[in-house]
């Protein structure tokens, strides 16, 4: 017998080997879809409704303002009007504010139409050169914005901070001035990290063509927020960013008079500007789509739950059924 | 080489050592065809050896003794392995997808395609290496093992690899010849040796071999070191048991056959030791030159993969059209913030030259979505099915047959899941269906029959005819042993004397003693003895003999010792020795044995057994009566399913002898034709023969076989016989094994019918083969419409053919082979008999090729391995048959029986599973992609990725890889007891429910949905400031999100996709989730230079992020999960019903399998002890029995070869050492 084990190629038992391993074995029965359905449909729709109650919560100016600032003379051609530096781009919007704004209210531009996302903006760039002072010969990305004519590193390079947004705006209500706080609009880990507090803008837009705003070169890029807002690239074309804060509440039915100083170009490819006065509750600003999407799902799987319901009560199919079996199903041939 | 062949020719005069002394009693000899692998055309011209001198042979540069089987040794390993690895097309397109990613043109950095792909060649080569180590240290064992060399009439032991040809080395018992050596001396006398070839051809059956006379001296060192011969022989070959040269000695020339030579890989016995002088070396040792690849086959899942993957390839050449054409549309100079005027570094945005930025987003396109092809795939499939195989298939208690020590052996992993849609079974008889285990039942002297037992098959015959037949009891008395089932007063002990005609008994008893090639083993006493025989059947008829009382207990090359009982007088014992003068060996065209010997006082006899239609046409004319009964006998036992041979007798007169044996002698020693010739000698002998009886033995069935092929036939599966039998035996079988049945329509097309018989004896070959046609060609025209009819007509009459070899030579040509496939297709099952090796390759291929169905061959023998190489899966029988079929087969068990659990276990789930691992994959990829497609439209058709570079490189390696290789592991629909006990669940397998182009359609419809949701909704969500700090998301933001949605999404939708969920599975599906995150918050912080940069950190701080993983999944997957519950509910799948029937039931564990082997029923004692006797061999001679060295001429013919993997001989010799083999402790 000991021989007879020795020699033995029997496998070994394990659960694992015999394919024995225990399990939880689902099965999709009416009982669960029925359950699950309902589930959803009724852990969903309490979500949507705060949700989009939190949305609603939100008011929201939005004004459109690159077609009417620009005077009528310049209708047609819009372009040699804002490339023209000669000419003042004042230009004076009223906005009226539809529901008390309690403070803080933010205010952001939002640009439609520029592919900040496009492949040649987004790489165009320096990581490096931003944060290090050392790295400021770090411009390899940055093409086609990386030296001056005369060899010399650009800080801070490429297309993306080039381009930097320069429109600017000035609100007061009653008279009286709204201050607009710039400080603290940029994400705290790009202000403290991605940006060096040694890093000063070197032979910034010196170049024959000028993108967009010109940088103090007294000031450290992690202090320059509008431009770490701007290089923080958005996703899709049509995007806001945050342009400040007002830290005084606004009043129902209040006009407020924005001066804007129309200097960014976006009527060569066919942009639109906006300048948006916006609330945020828990959910952020003003969105509805998180709570009407959950509200919709829910309600559809209620609506499917019913479904099912109805088909279990006058077609019900009763669990492990032989006859649907494929070979009784079928006539013995 | 002139001079070579005048010596040979020369050689007659000096050479008195064969004469008379006709030894061969290794059936080997006869059967000069079987080889291993390919035929290799020789090497032109002779070799010439001069032994016991290194110096004389030094200069032949004669190849060393070390043996290298590894595929690469360091250097070659990188070069050789990447050629390998490249040679895939999905690893090529990888590599071209990388060196893209290293030009401007591409979107990603080329760490993306860089990671994956260096990942996936790593594992593919870190496991080419495993096995070439293995390989390796096998070899090292082998080179390094140490054998005796003469040096200074002294032994001394070197490694293996020191060998030379010409060295003089010894041997000792049990030990492997480290080279092919020619035998010079042995300790036994005669310089007679025992050697077992099972490393060469699985036949544990001892040989012998046999000394020149001339050499027997040279056993001492001091006698050996005066050795000084030169041999004259063929060029290394790898034919193994063929051997010509001479060894000239003292200046004679002595012949040299087969039977001198000692073969690398095969070990003595029975012998102290032996000297021997080595003729090959290393590489050009007769096993070695065997040693070849096989290709491999590939599954059909596969092939149809590829095909997948070309849709996939089409699929992603259209999404980068479409891009493509956008991005040449986009381009314009008005977007004066990208600054497209000034091309720096590649013509990409030339806003004024379209075509080029075309052209180059079609590039930039093609590496951004190359996620598409699921570059892990291939590695993940072949890593599952290598555990499937090596753990489960070979681990499968199930599988494991205890009687012979033999579990499962898969050996390839390619084709596990073809194991599941098998329609076609093509299986063996002999040895497969049957037990080849023989047992003497009945016989028939002078015409009076003998033997009171009823064999199943007339059982059930007698069952389906409605009489109930109870099997006879047995005397008390009666003997009862392996190979002697026989029962019948008359006969036994001694009762014989008072039969009508007890000389004739006597004739024939001592004919079945002496008329054989069985060789005793052990204690020479009736209980102890036992038989070394070469087919089960001479061992059961020499059994017999020793039941009867004729004990044959002692053979010498010349003498047979026979204890006889009860022949002078009753009660009394004598022992009689007969001098064996000449053995006329069986071989397939002769289909007979016989023996010339000479008795006590000097009657010479010659005695023959064979088949009933050799020995009749040489039968003396007259008592035609007898010859009538006897026929009739005959064909009695072939209906009960029993093997016949005839015995017959002639005596001989010395002169006529003496003149006949010199003509032997001529045959015998011929270089040429040796075959031949003795096959024309033997005819002058063999005539004039007197009729004694004839036997009839049974052949057993399989255990469990009926159950099995009824079990198969259930699950749609169609088992086709192919047999070497008569057509008679043939049907016997497959009505025993519920094949065919009474309510069957049976289509017979023989060509054993009387009008083909007539055209037969007129002789005119082309008339019969004429007429055979015509008559073949009408059967088939009339039984197809026939068969058409019945089909479509209501009586569902199922149908069944029979057809014999030589019809199916007509019926296979090509202007009646549709007809022929047509027909049998529509039968639920055929019975080929009488059909070579190629024939049966042929109707395998046959139904391969021409019905387009998997088929799996399932053989045995030597003669199976061209059926089993031409299935899309072979199976072999492994445990007591030879090695060829397992050789060849890509699937070895021990039992037919074990085919359901191979099948509809294993070969079900493991179908199953990959159809589940490949589809998810191409969702996973798919959707992944897709993300990036859509996000294409809104980045002016840039290629601006959308996703990190690391999350799209470790998207396939780590977030989605293990859960889906436990599901291809693990995933069960239905417990193993119950896939056999509805059997029809294996249909889908057949036709391919699982993974078609609607499964594929669905599954790419619900990959788009998914896309557009997650996508969609992680973009949409995010327009405006998300937290109440009022701050704004960037790309990288939304992007994490959307990745962190995804790898839930498909982590969760692969949960939706398993039948059962283990803690496996949850800790894979999890950990991968958990792995994502882990990854993003290191990732997240250690990287400052990137986009992502804290991003998941932000996303943590907003409601937003929170409200949309748990929004994303659960709307993405809520489309699968309304399908799944529609399709269980309307349309459930027969699988479905099943779990729901047996759902409260929990799952035998272990169940039966633990007891089996502890617990031995009397039954499994008796097997047990069986399986320890030393095994039978089946090589059959006699009447209908296929052999396998019949079979393998005929497949050599025709250029089918029985392939082998160098290592596996070799790495079992290597086992063999460590492991000392169970019958070298018993000897």
């Amino acid at each position: 017998m000991d021989q007879k084990n020795k020699n033995s190629k029997k496998p070994s038992y394990s659960r694992f080997s015999q394919q024995e391993l225990s399990a939880w074995k689902p099965i999709l029965t009416p009982g669960w879809v029925i359950a699950s359905f309902l589930t959803i449909g009724a852990l969903f729709i309490p979500v949507g409704l705060v949700a989009l109650s939190a949305s609603d919560a939100v008011v929201e100016i939005v004004d459109r303002y690159d077609e009417e600032c620009i005077p009528d003379a310049y209708s047609m051609d819009p372009e040699s009007f804002i490339q023209n530096p000669d000419i003042k781009k004042t230009c004076v919007r009223s906005l009226r504010v539809p529901k008390k704004m309690v403070a803080p209210i933010f205010v952001y531009y939002q640009l439609e139409n520029f592919y900040q996302n496009h492949r040649r903006f987004v790489k165009s760039r320096s990581d490096k050169q931003l944060r290090d002072p050392e790295a400021n010969n770090d411009t390899y990305h940055c093409f086609p914005e990386a030296r001056t004519s005369d060899g010399k590193p650009i800080v801070p390079c490429g297309l993306i901070a080039w381009s930097l947004f320069n429109d600017t705006y000035k609100l007061s209500t009653r008279g009286k001035p709204l201050t607009i706080n710039k400080k603290g609009i940029a994400w705290k880990s790009d202000t403290e990290v991605k940006f060096g507090s040694n890093v000063y803008p070197k032979d910034f837009q010196k170049g024959g063509l000028i993108g967009g705003a010109k940088l103090d070169e007294k000031v450290p890029l992690s202090e320059q927020e509008d431009l770490i807002v701007w290089m923080r690239t958005a996703a899709l074309p049509n995007f806001r960013k945050l342009y400040g804060k007002i830290d005084t509440d606004l009043e129902a039915h209040e006009t407020i008079k924005a001066e804007v100083e129309n200097n960014y170009n976006t009527y060569k490819f066919g942009g639109r500007k906006k300048l948006v006065l916006s609330t945020t509750t828990w959910i952020g600003g003003k969105n509805d789509f998180l709570g009407v999407a959950y509200i919709t799902v829910g309600g559809l799987c209620l609506f499917m739950a019913i479904n099912f319901i109805l088909l279990y009560v006058f077609r019900p199919r009763r669990l492990g059924d032989p006859s649907y079996l494929s070979w009784n199903r079928l006539p013995v041939a | 080489m002139a001079g070579w062949r005048e010596a040979s020719g020369s050689r007659q005069g000096g050479d008195n050592a064969s004469a008379g002394t006709p030894l061969a009693v290794d059936r080997n000899a006869s059967m000069s065809t079987i080889r291993l692998g390919r035929v290799q055309p020789q090497a032109p011209g002779h070799r010439t050896v001069f032994c016991n001198d290194r110096d004389a042979n030094y200069l032949a540069k004669y190849k060393g003794n070390a043996v290298s089987t590894t595929k690469y040794n360091v250097a070659t390993f990188l070069p050789k392995g990447l050629y390998e690895q490249f040679r895939r097309v999905a690893n090529l397109y990888f590599l071209t997808i990388s060196c893209l990613s290293f030009t401007p043109v591409s979107p990603v950095s080329p760490i993306t395609n860089v990671i994956p792909l260096s990942l996936v060649l790593f594992v593919s080569l870190v496991k080419e290496a495993f096995e070439d180590w293995k390989r390796l240290q096998n070899d090292m064992t082998i080179n390094n093992s140490s054998v005796e060399i003469l040096q200074e009439q002294r032994w001394e032991s070197v490694p293996w690899k020191k060998l030379q040809v010409g060295d003089v080395v010894r041997v000792r018992q049990d030990g492997f010849f480290p080279a092919d050596l020619l035998l010079l001396a042995s300790t036994n006398p005669d310089g007679v040796c025992y050697t077992e070839t099972a490393n060469l051809d699985g036949e544990t059956n001892l040989k012998i071999r046999k000394a020149l006379e001339k050499t027997w001296d040279y056993v001492t060192p001091e006698k050996a070191s005066e050795f000084k011969g030169e041999i004259h022989c063929e060029q290394p070959n790898n034919s193994l048991y063929t051997f010509t040269g001479n060894l000239i000695l003292q200046k004679q020339t002595l012949p040299l056959g087969p039977n001198h030579i000692l073969l690398r890989g095969c070990s003595l016995r029975n012998t102290e030791y032996i000297v021997g002088t080595v003729i090959f070396t290393g590489h050009e040792t007769k096993v070695m030159m065997n040693a070849m690849n096989v290709p491999s086959k590939r599954s059909t899942l596969e092939r149809k993969l590829d095909k997948v993957i070309a849709t996939l390839f089409g699929v992603l050449l259209s999404m980068c059209l479409i891009g493509a054409i956008g991005s040449a549309v986009f381009v314009s100079n008005k977007y004066h913030y990208l600054e497209l005027w000034i091309n720096g570094d590649s013509q990409q945005f030339n806003p004024n030259n379209r075509f080029v930025v075309f052209v180059l987003s079609i590039f930039t396109l093609i590496t951004l979505y190359s996620p598409i092809i699921p570059i892990s795939l291939y590695v993940s499939i072949e890593m599952i099915k290598f555990i499937q195989s090596t753990k489960f298939i070979n681990n499968d208690l199930r599988m494991y047959h205890h009687e012979t020590n033999t579990p499962a052996l898969a050996r390839t992993s390619n084709l596990n899941e073809e194991l599941g849609q098998v329609e076609y079974i093509f299986s063996d008889k002999t040895g497969t269906l049957t037990r080849n285990l023989m047992e003497f039942f009945k016989c028939s002297i002078s015409g009076e029959t003998y033997g009171t037992g009823v064999t199943e098959i007339e059982i059930g015959a007698a069952k389906r005819n409605g009489v109930n037949v109870k099997e006879v009891e047995k005397s008390s008395h009666a003997i009862r042993e392996k190979g002697f089932n026989f029962d019948d007063a008359r006969l036994m002990h001694g009762a014989w004397r008072n039969e009508p005609n007890p000389d004739m008994c006597k004739e024939f008893f001592r004919c079945l003693a002496i008329c054989h090639t069985v060789l005793p083993e052990g204690e020479e006493t009736p209980e102890k003895l036992r038989y070394q025989a070469a087919s089960p059947d001479e061992a059961a008829l020499v059994t017999a003999a020793k039941n009867f009382g004729f004990f044959f207990y002692r053979r010498t090359p010349t003498m047979i010792y026979v204890r006889e009982s009860h022949v002078e007088k009753m009660g009394k014992v004598q022992d009689a020795a007969y001098e064996i003068l000449n053995i006329l060996e069986f071989n397939s065209t002769r289909k007979r044995q016989s023996v010339v010997c000479r008795y006590g006082d000097g009657r010479l006899v010659l005695y023959c057994k064979g088949a009933d239609t050799v020995v009749y046409e040489r039968l003396v004319g007259g008592n035609d009566e007898l010859k009538k009964i006897s026929r009739e006998q005959l064909e009695q036992y072939g209906e009960a399913g029993l093997r016949t041979l005839c015995l017959a007798y002639r005596d001989l007169s010395p002169d006529m002898y003496e003149s006949w044996n010199e003509k032997f002698i001529q045959a015998k020693s011929s270089l040429r034709d040796r075959e031949r010739k003795l096959d024309e000698v033997a005819e002058l002998i063999e005539k004039d023969l007197t009729l004694i009886g004839c036997t009839a033995i049974e052949d057993k069935l399989q255990e469990g076989v009926p159950a099995c092929i009824e079990t198969l036939s259930r699950a749609g599966i169609k088992i086709w016989v192919l047999t070497g039998d008569k057509l008679e035996t043939a049907i016997n079988i497959a009505y025993a094994c519920k094949l065919i049945n009474n309510d069957m329509k049976q289509f017979v097309i023989s060509s054993e019918t009387d009008e083909i018989r007539d055209v037969e004896n007129r002789g005119d070959q082309v008339e019969i083969a004429q007429f055979i046609r015509e008559t073949v060609k009408n059967d088939l025209h009339k039984y197809h419409e026939e068969a058409q009819s019945i089909i479509h007509g209501s009586s569902g009459q199922k149908l069944s053919l029979l057809i014999d070899g030589k019809c199916l030579m007509y019926a296979l040509d090509p202007s009646l082979r549709s007809t022929l496939l047509s027909l049998s297709l529509s039968c639920s099952s055929v019975v080929c008999c009488r059909v070579s090796p190629l024939q049966k390759a042929q109707v395998t291929r046959l139904v391969r090729k021409g019905a387009n169905k998997i088929t799996l061959s399932i053989g045995d023998g030597a003669n199976d391995v061209g059926m089993i190489q031409a299935a899309h899966v072979g199976v072999g029988i492994s445990g007591l048959e030879g090695m060829q079929a397992v050789m060849a087969s890509d699937f070895a068990i021990a039992q037919f029986r074990f085919l359901t659990d191979l099948l509809l276990v294993h070969g079900r789930w493991s179908y199953l599973r990959l159809c589940k691992v490949v589809s998810y994959f191409f969702y996973k990829n798919l959707t992944f992609t897709l993300t990036q497609f859509w996000y294409t439209f809104h980045t002016g058709y840039s290629g601006q990725r959308f996703y990190d570079d690391w999350f799209q490189s470790l998207y396939n390696v780590i977030f989605t890889a293990l859960p889906v290789i436990i599901v291809g592991l693990l995933d069960k629909d239905v417990s193993a007891s119950l896939s056999k006990k509805y059997p029809q669940l294996y249909k889908e397998g057949i036709d391919n429910a699982y993974f078609n182009w609607k499964v594929v359609g669905t599954l790419a419809c619900f990959s788009v949905y998914q896309s557009v949701i997650v996508y969609n909704f992680a973009v949409a969500s995010s327009t405006t400031g998300l937290t109440s700090a009022g701050k704004m998301l960037g790309l990288w933001d939304i992007s994490t999100a959307a990745f962190t949605c995804l790898v839930i999404t498909v982590n969760l939708r692969l949960l939706m996709m398993c039948n059962t969920v283990t803690r496996w599975h949850s800790i894979s599906v999890g950990g991968s989730i958990l792995a994502w995150f882990i990854f993003i918050f290191i990732y997240a912080v250690v990287f400052v230079n990137k986009g992502t940069y804290f991003t998941i950190y932000v996303l943590l701080g907003t409601a937003y992020f929170y409200l949309v993983i748990v929004l994303v999944p659960i709307v993405a997957l809520l489309g699968d999960f309304l399908y799944q519950g529609v399709q269980r509910w309307f349309y459930p799948r027969d699988y479905q019903i099943v779990q729901e029937i047996h759902r409260h039931e929990p799952e035998a564990v272990g169940a039966g399998l633990l007891a089996v082997g502890n617990q031995l029923t009397p039954e499994e004692e008796r097997r047990y002890a069986f399986a320890l006797l030393p095994r039978e061999r089946s090589k059959h001679t006699g009447f209908a029995f296929d052999s396998p060295g019949y079979e393998s001429f005929f497949a050599s013919q025709q250029g089918v070869t029985a392939p082998q993997k160098p290592w596996d001989v070799i790495r079992r010799a290597s086992m063999r050492q460590k492991t000392k083999s169970p019958r070298a402790s018993q000897s």
